[in-house]
């Protein structure tokens, strides 16, 4: 998909389109929740969250990231069925069964359990391969960062007002 | 008997046909059709194998042997077992790649001499080669990534058959190394680490810390924008235009952030999960 020469180094993640895209969630929610809503705290700090990270893959590009396609993905899914984290099924998958481990003992296990790791962080991860990984993981990082900044900032100037 | 041809059949190795009729049956094709045809009305089976792989089971089986070559990428190992009307030589079965053990196995069992393609032996009476097993699993580490044409050896066409893996997994590594050295780049810090294991743990405790940093903003989030009902807050201006209010929003928060980027350094991050009541789990 993405050339290899430029992958990490690609566009880096828009700050107004995520701030854009994540004030208008939250004041959808602020709408459909009103203050005295039965709704626990908690229910709210997770529909956040999901907002979060909702726009942060729109402003990553929507579908054209594989990470961001597997947030929106796991969004909708969320939203449809209210099942939230549940394991999905893959049909391919990356991950390491323990007969894969046996049969290909002569990669590098130190990468290939680290890549492991990385691909229950990584939404989307599982099927992913490992040098795809780290290009989605490289882009994924640029945007958690410029996602925290924003709602760093986000936090600050609402409630110093 | 003719080495050039082993380089053409050697990446190809879906049909070994060219090479092996030419070895084996140095007569033009249509003879071969035609004797194999002619074999054919004394044995059925011989004549439904020339319909379908060509002109090299017909050739093979005016010899009573069948040459197999796989040199492919799994060492598929298809043992033809035709000549049956007289078999007395068996098979020739010269696999290459990382099957040596094996196919050393099956050459004891099979009465047939396994032989090398760069001595252009493919026939059955050609004496085996079994010694440049061990040798060859040294020699492939030591290949050049781009195994000149010119290797027609034995050992070193096995070895190269066996490189192609060795150099896929190469590239692949190689790759996923540059990848992780860009990855090492974005993350604040983590440059100086030596190590692809701690390199790769440092950045999942980064993205770790970032997850649980937009976990806890998020709470925060929510008390301000349920908790502080006052203000020029989030809530207040209507979801339906986004002309209006948010561009002043998130011109300040982009200001803002300008500001804190600047003022920021490099573990910005740590600041911010410190006081977040997050440690860091290393």
């Amino acid at each position: 998909m993405a050339s290899a020469d430029k992958l990490i180094n690609t566009d880096v993640p828009e700050k107004d389109v995520f701030a854009l895209h994540f004030l208008q969630s939250l004041s959808n929610l602020k709408t459909q929740n009103p203050l005295n809503s039965p709704a626990k705290s908690i229910d709210r700090v997770r529909k956040i969250k999901k907002a979060a990270y909702v726009s942060m893959a729109r402003a990553a590009g929507g579908t054209s990231r594989l990470w961001s396609r597997a947030l929106l993905r796991r969004a909708a899914k969320d939203d449809n069925k209210s099942v939230r984290f549940s394991r999905r099924k893959r049909k391919v998958t990356w991950k390491i069964s323990s007969k894969r481990r046996k049969s290909n003992n002569q990669r590098a296990p130190v990468v290939e359990e680290a890549a492991e790791r990385l691909r229950n962080l990584v939404p989307g991860g599982g099927g992913m391969e490992t040098s795809k990984l780290m290009e989605e993981t490289a882009h994924y990082i640029k945007c958690l960062s410029m996602q925290v900044k924003v709602m760093q900032c986000l936090v600050d100037g609402l409630s110093q007002k | 008997m003719d080495p050039p041809l082993v380089n053409d059949s050697s990446f190809s190795a879906a049909n070994p046909s060219s090479y092996t009729l030419s070895e084996i049956w140095p007569f033009p094709v249509n003879d071969a059709v035609r004797s194999g045809l002619r074999l054919a009305v004394n044995s059925g089976r011989v004549f439904t194998r020339s319909e379908h792989s060509g002109n090299k089971d017909v050739s093979a089986a005016e010899e009573s042997t069948v040459t197999d070559l796989t040199a492919g990428w799994g060492g598929r190992k298809t043992r033809d077992l035709n000549s049956e009307d007289d078999s007395s030589k068996m098979v020739s079965s010269s696999s290459s790649g990382n099957e040596l053990k094996e196919s050393g196995d099956k050459k004891r069992k099979l009465c047939g001499s396994e032989s090398g393609n760069g001595d252009g032996s493919m026939r059955p009476e050609g004496e085996t080669s079994s010694g440049g097993g061990g040798g060859s699993k040294a020699t492939e580490q030591k290949n050049k990534p781009e195994p000149p044409k010119d290797y027609i050896h034995v050992r070193a066409r096995r070895g190269q058959a066996t490189d192609r893996h060795s150099l896929a997994e190469r590239a692949r590594r190689e790759k996923i190394s540059e990848k992780m050295t860009a990855l090492q780049d974005i993350i604040p810090g983590c440059n100086k680490i030596i190590g692809k294991a701690l390199v790769l743990d440092e950045i999942i405790n980064y993205i770790q810390s970032l997850q649980r940093q937009v976990e806890f903003l998020s709470m925060k989030l929510e008390v301000v924008n349920s908790g502080a009902s006052t203000g020029p807050t989030i809530g207040v201006f209507p979801s339906g235009d986004l002309g209006t209010l948010p561009i002043d929003v998130h011109r300040t928060i982009y200001e803002q952030q300008e500001a804190n980027e600047t003022r920021v350094s490099q573990p910005e991050w740590l600041h911010m999960q410190v006081d977040g009541n997050f440690n860091r789990t290393t």
